[in-house]
C-alpha cells in the first residue's frame, strides 16, 4: 500500500529501530531477565521470582513511511512494547533509536523536545481530556510547544477538518460518539506533524462499523502524507489492512515478522500458523502479488497494485476482459488473469 | 465417634480453658488485682509538674517575649498581622458597600455559572441574617469564614498535590490528618493562643486546622484518580511535569476538589462559632449569648443565620470555580451586571441606606420564647425523670465504680489486657501507655469523669441510631423521608445542638449528653441504614431459600454482614459524642470539657496541655480500639 512495501524495506534508511529490548516488571529484573534468556518460561519466572517479563528481547526496524504492526493477544506484552519505544516506560535493558539517536540515553528535556516535535501517540482509551473542548485538545501539543493561541487554534481548525470533525471544535469530547472521539485523539496526535505515530489498539474500542470506517480514514490520510507508524492490534484482519509489515508477538518476545504474504506463506512456529489458518487469501494477496508482468497497453479496466484481491473482486466479476495493474504513478506494471484468482478462491488453495 | 469416652469432662474442660483462657486470665488478673490494690488511692500523678511546667514556662516565655523575640517579631506577628489585615480588609469592604449589593452580588456571581434559579437560595441566605438584626455579626463571621477557608485552600491544595506525587509524604501526612479530625476542636485553641494571643487571628488558625484535612486528602485522591491515558497523553506531547499538572491533572481532580472544599467550608462552620472561646466575637458570641440568657427561639435563629453563612460560601466557591466555560454568559451580560452592582451602589451612598434596617427587632422571637418556656414549664415532670434517672442510676454509680471502687491498676490491666485481645500487642502497648500517661500527669478523675458521660450518650445514641438505621435501610420510603431531616441536622454546628439540651435539663451533665445524642445519631442512623442496604441481595435470597424468617434474615445474615459498617458508624458516634461532651464543658458538663475551658479562659498553658493530652488519649484509645473491632468484625478477605 505505501512506497515501503513496492521497492523493499531495505532500501530505505530506518527512522526507528531497536535492539535487544527488554522490560521486566518487578522487584529484581536483571535476575529475571537472565532466566528469560536461558529460556525459562514468563510464567515461572513470575511464581520463583515475582518479576513480569512484559518484553523479552525484540529486535526491530520500521522504515520511513512505513506502517509497522505489531499483533498479539491481550498481555503479550504490545502496550508495554509500544511504550517503551516512545519511552512512556524505560526499558530494562536495550536500545531504541530515532533518526540514529539513542532514545534512552536523553535527558528529560531532550526527551520532550523530541516528543514535542517527532512523536505522537493514539491511546486505546483515547485519553482526551474532559475539560477541554475538542479544539483545545486538537491544540494541545501546539500549546505545549509554547505557539500562540490564535495559531494553534487555526491549525487545530484545519486538523479538525481533515479528520472529518469541522464544527465540532466546541463541542466537549464527552458530548461526542466513540468513533468521533477517536477521531479527535487522531487529530490530537496529528496536530503537531510528527515524523513517528504511535497507535495502541486505537480502534478496539469502538463497534465493527465505525472500526471499518476509522481504518480506511488511517488508509486515506497515509496515502496522502505518508508517516512511519507503529501500530498496535489484536485483529489479524486490522494489522492485514493496514501494515506493511507485521509482527506477531507472543509471551513478550517477536514470533516473527513479516509482510503479511510471508506470514501466510512461511509461518515460522505453530502459534504463526494459528493466526494465518483462517485467513482468506484474498484479503491478503494484492494484485501486485497475482499479475503477470506486462508493459505497454491494455485495454480493459485497471486497478492498483496495492489492492487486494477482495478490494478488486467486483471488477473481476463485471468485465470478461484482462485487467490491468497499475503502479501508484499510474503506469501499467502487469495485467491479471481471471482463471489465476478463481483458482484462489477454491477451498484448499 | 459414637462412644464418648467416660474421661471426656476433663480433656473438654482442658480444650475449653485453651479457648477461653483469654477471658479466664481477665477474670482472674482482675480479682486478684482488685484484691491487691483495693486499698490503693487515686492514680499517683507523678510527672504533673514535670509536663506542666516547661509548659507553663514556655507559654509565659512567649507571652513576655511576644513582642521582642525573633521568632515573633519576624514571623509570628507578621504572620498574625497579615491575617489580622486580611480579616479587617474583607469586613470593612463587606461592611462600607450597601447592605442590599451583597445579595445581590451573591445572586449574580452563582447565576452567572449555575442558572438564576439556584442562585435564589444563597441570596436569600446571605438576606437573612439581616433580618433578625444581624447584620454585622454575620459580616465579622464572613470574613472568619471566608479568609480561613482560602488559606486552608491555598494550604490544602499543594499539601495534596505533594501527597498525590509523593506516596512517601502522603503516608507521613495522613496520620497527622486523621489526628487533626478525631481530637476535639477546643484542644488546638490553647496552642493557638500561646502563639497567636487572644481574638480572631487564633480563631482563624484553629479554624484553618480543623478544615484542612478534607481539601489535602480529596486533592490527593482528586489527583491520583485522573486516568493514566490522560496523563501519558500530556507527556507524549513533551509536556513538563508541571504542564501536565496544571493543564491536565489539576483540572481533571477540580470536581473532587471541590468536594474537599465543600466540607472544609462545612469543618470550619461548626468551629468558628465554638472558637468564640478564643475571642472571635461574631455568630458565635451571639450563640453564647442566647445560651445564656436561655431564648430557644433567638438561639436557632442565631443558629440558622451561621447555616446561612456556609450556604453562601459553599455556593459561591462552586460558582467561581467554573469548568464549563460554555455555560457562561456572554461579555456583555457581564458587564451588565456588574454596572448593575455599580449602580446599586451608587444609589445605596447617594439614598444613604448602607446600614441594614431593622426589620424585625428583638422581641420577633419572643412567642417562641414563651412557647418553649411554656413547654419545658410543663415537661419538667418528664425532664426530672430523665435527668434524675441518668445521674442517678448511670452517671454517678458507673463514675465511681471507675474512680472509687475499681483500683486504678487493676483498670490499666483490664483496659490493656482487652485491647490486646482485639487488636494484638500494638494496641494494647498502645492503650496502656496512653493510660498511664494520662494518669501520671494527674488526668486520671476527670478522663473517667468524661469517659462515663461518653458510654452514657454512646449507648443512648445506639440505642436509637441502630433500630432506626435498621429501619431506614429496609425500608427506602423511610429513607427517603429521612434523608433531608438528616441533611438539615448535619449542617447545624454541633453548639447548636446544646441550646435545647440546656433548655430542657438546665445545667449539669444531662444536657450535654443530651445533645450528644441529637448530634451523634445522624451519623449513626446514616451509615447503619447505609450498612443494611449495601448485604448483597445474593445472601438476602440464598438464606431466604432456606426458609429462614424475615428476623432470622435480620439477624442471621444481614445484621452480621453489615456488622463491620455498622462498627464504623459506631466509632464515628463515638469520636462526635467526645467532641460534644467536652463543648458541653461550657454548660456545666465539668470534666475535661470544662478544664479546657477554663485553661483557655486564663491561658493556664500547662493546666490546658494536660487536659488536652487526655482528651486527645481519650480519643485515640476509643477510635483505635473500636476500628480494631469493625477490623475483627469484617469477613477474611479473599486470598490472592
Ligand atoms: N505497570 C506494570 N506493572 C506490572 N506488570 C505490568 C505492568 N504493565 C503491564 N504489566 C504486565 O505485563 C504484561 C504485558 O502487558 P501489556 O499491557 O503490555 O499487554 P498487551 O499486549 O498490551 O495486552 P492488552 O491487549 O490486554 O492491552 C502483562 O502480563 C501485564 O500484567
Ligand atoms: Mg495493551
Amino acid at each position: 500500500m505505501s512506497t515501503a512495501q513496492t521497492i523493499g524495506v531495505d532500501a530505505l534508511p530506518a527512522v526507528l529501530a531497536g535492539v535487544g529490548v527488554y522490560k521486566v516488571f518487578g522487584p529484581k529484573p536483571h535476575r529475571a531477565m537472565e532466566m528469560a534468556a536461558e529460556g525459562i518460561s514468563r510464567e515461572e519466572i513470575l511464581r520463583t521470582t515475582g518479576n513480569t517479563v512484559a518484553v523479552c528481547d525484540v529486535s526491530f526496524e520500521v522504515a520511513r513511511g512505513e506502517t509497522f504492526v505489531v499483533m498479539g493477544l491481550s498481555g503479550s506484552g504490545k502496550s508495554t512494547l509500544v511504550r517503551c519505544i516512545a519511552r512512556l516506560l524505560d526499558v530494562t535493558r536495550g536500545q531504541v533509536t530515532l533518526n540514529g539517536d539513542d532514545l534512552m540515553a536523553m535527558s528529560e528535556k531532550e526527551l520532550r523536545d523530541v516528543r514535542r516535535r517527532n512523536m505522537s501517540m493514539v491511546f486505546q482509551h483515547f485519553g482526551l481530556f474532559p475539560h477541554r473542548t475538542v479544539i483545545d485538545n486538537v491544540a494541545y501539543g501546539l500549546e505545549i510547544q509554547g505557539l500562540a493561541r490564535d495559531i494553534r487554534r487555526e491549525r487545530a481548525r484545519e486538523i479538525l477538518d481533515v479528520v472529518g470533525l469541522g464544527g465540532w471544535g466546541d463541542h466537549y469530547p464527552q458530548q461526542l460518539s466513540g468513533g468521533m472521539q477517536q477521531r479527535v485523539g487522531l487529530g490530537r496526535a496529528l496536530a503537531i506533524e510528527p515524523e513517528v505515530l504511535f497507535f495502541d489498539e486505537p480502534f478496539s474500542a469502538l463497534d465493527p462499523l465505525i472500526r471499518r470506517d476509522m481504518q480506511n480514514e488511517l488508509l486515506r490520510l497515509q496515502a496522502e502524507t505518508q508517516r512511519t507508524i507503529v501500530f498496535i492490534t489484536h485483529d489479524f484482519d486490522e494489522a492485514i489492512k493496514l501494515g506493511d509489515r507485521i509482527a506477531i508477538m507472543k509471551d513478550g518476545a517477536f514470533d516473527q515478522v513479516g509482510t503479511a504474504l510471508e506470514l501466510l506463506a512461511n509461518p515460522a512456529t505453530p502459534y504463526v500458523r494459528e493466526f494465518t489458518e483462517d485467513v482468506s487469501r484474498t484479503k491478503v494477496l494484492r494484485a501486485g502479488n497475482v499479475m503477470k508482468p506486462h508493459e505497454g497497453e491494455t485495454v480493459g479496466p485497471t486497478v492498483g497494485a496495492d489492492r487486494s484481491i477482495d478490494a478488486i473482486l467486483s471488477v473481476l466479476l463485471e468485465t470478461t476482459d484482462e485487467i490491468g495493474v497499475v503502479d501508484p504513478s499510474g503506469s501499467l506494471v502487469g495485467v491479471i488473469d481471471r482463471g489465476a484468482v478463481i483458482s484462489l478462491l477454491e477451498p484448499g488453495s | 465417634m459414637t462412644t464418648v469416652a467416660p474421661t471426656a469432662g476433663l480433656p473438654l474442660a482442658l480444650s475449653g480453658l485453651r479457648r477461653y483462657w483469654r477471658w479466664v486470665l481477665l477474670v482472674v488478673g482482675f480479682v486478684i488485682l482488685q484484691a491487691v490494690f483495693s486499698s490503693a488511692d487515686e492514680f499517683p500523678a507523678w510527672f504533673d509538674d514535670t509536663f506542666k511546667d516547661p509548659i507553663d514556662r514556655a507559654g509565659n516565655w512567649m507571652q513576655a517575649h511576644r513582642r521582642t523575640h525573633v521568632v515573633f517579631t519576624d514571623f509570628f506577628t507578621p504572620l498574625s498581622d497579615a491575617v489580622r489585615w486580611a480579616l479587617d480588609s474583607v469586613e470593612s469592604a463587606l461592611l462600607w458597600v450597601p447592605w442590599f449589593v451583597l445579595p445581590a452580588s451573591v445572586f449574580l456571581v452563582v447565576a452567572r455559572s449555575h442558572g438564576w434559579r439556584p442562585a435564589l437560595i444563597p441570596a436569600m441566605a446571605m438576606l437573612y441574617p439581616g433580618l433578625i438584626g444581624l447584620w454585622e455579626e454575620t459580616v465579622d463571621t464572613l470574613a472568619l469564614m471566608t479568609i480561613a477557608v482560602f488559606i486552608s485552600v491555598a494550604v490544602g491544595v499543594p499539601l495534596g498535590v505533594w501527597g498525590a506525587l509523593r506516596p512517601r509524604a502522603e503516608k507521613t501526612m495522613r496520620p497527622a490528618l486523621d489526628a487533626m479530625q478525631t481530637v476535639p476542636a477546643p484542644v488546638y485553641f490553647l496552642p493557638m493562643l500561646m502563639l497567636f494571643g487572644i481574638g480572631r487571628v487564633p480563631a482563624t488558625f484553629a479554624t484553618v486546622i480543623y478544615a484542612l484535612p478534607p481539601v489535602v486528602r480529596l486533592t490527593t485522591l482528586g489527583i491520583r484518580e485522573v486516568p493514566s491515558h490522560a496523563v501519558e497523553a500530556s507527556e507524549m506531547f513533551g509536556a513538563t511535569p508541571r504542564q501536565t499538572m496544571t493543564k491536565v491533572q489539576l483540572p481533571m481532580a477540580l470536581p473532587t476538589i471541590m468536594t474537599g472544599v465543600s466540607q472544609t467550608i462545612m469543618m470550619a462552620l461548626g468551629i468558628v462559632v465554638l472558637a468564640t472561646m478564643l475571642g472571635a466575637g461574631g455568630l458565635g458570641q451571639e450563640i453564647m449569648d442566647t445560651l445564656s440568657q436561655r431564648r430557644t427561639g433567638r438561639g436557632f435563629a442565631v443558629g440558622l443565620a451561621v447555616v446561612a453563612v456556609a450556604i453562601v460560601l459553599d455556593r459561591i466557591s462552586r460558582a467561581v470555580v467554573v469548568t464549563d466555560r460554555s455555560k457562561l454568559p456572554s461579555t456583555r451580560t457581564t458587564l451588565i451586571a456588574v454596572s448593575a452592582l455599580v449602580v446599586l451602589v451608587i444609589v445605596g451612598f447617594v439614598t444613604g441606606t448602607t446600614e441594614f434596617p431593622d426589620v424585625w427587632d428583638v422581641k420577633t422571637f419572643d412567642p417562641v420564647d414563651n412557647g418553649v418556656d411554656w413547654t419545658r414549664d410543663n415537661l419538667r415532670w418528664l425532664t426530672r425523670w430523665f435527668n434524675d434517672l441518668v445521674v442517678a442510676e448511670f452517671y454517678v454509680p458507673v463514675r465511681d465504680l471507675l474512680i472509687d471502687t475499681i483500683a486504678w491498676p487493676v483498670l490499666v490491666f483490664v483496659v490493656g489486657w482487652m485491647s490486646w485481645m482485639i487488636g494484638g500487642r500494638k494496641l494494647a502497648v498502645f492503650t496502656t501507655a496512653m493510660m498511664l500517661a494520662t494518669g501520671a500527669i494527674g488526668m486520671w478523675s476527670p478522663s473517667l469523669d468524661t469517659l462515663t458521660q461518653v458510654v452514657a450518650a454512646v449507648a443512648l445514641s445506639v440505642a436509637i441510631a441502630l433500630p432506626v438505621g435498621i429501619w431506614a435501610g429496609r425500608n427506602p420510603r423511610v429513607e427517603a423521608a429521612l434523608g433531608p431531616v438528616l441533611d438539615a441536622l448535619q449542617t447545624i454546628p454541633s453548639l447548636v445542638y446544646i441550646i435545647p439540651a440546656v433548655i430542657f435539663f438546665t445545667v449539669g451533665v444531662v444536657p450535654g449528653i443530651i445533645a450528644s445524642v441529637l448530634y451523634a445519631i445522624v451519623p449513626g442512623i446514616r451509615i447503619t441504614a447505609l450498612a443494611i442496604r449495601e448485604v448483597p441481595e445474593a445472601s438476602i435470597e440464598a438464606s431466604q431459600v432456606f426458609g429462614a424468617t424475615p428476623r432470622q434474615t435480620m439477624f442471621g445474615v444481614r445484621v452480621p454482614l453489615a456488622a463491620p459498617t455498622i462498627m464504623a458508624g459506631i466509632n464515628q458516634v463515638i469520636m462526635m459524642v467526645l467532641a460534644m461532651v467536652i463543648i458541653s464543658g461550657l454548660v456545666g458538663g465539668g470534666a475535661l470539657g470544662f478544664a479546657t475551658v477554663s485553661a483557655v479562659k486564663r491561658s493556664e498553658f500547662g493546666n490546658g496541655a494536660e487536659v488536652a493530652f487526655a482528651i486527645v488519649a481519650i480519643a485515640m484509645i476509643l477510635d483505635r480500639t473500636t476500628q480494631a473491632i469493625a477490623e475483627r468484625l469484617r469477613p477474611p478477605a479473599a486470598e490472592q
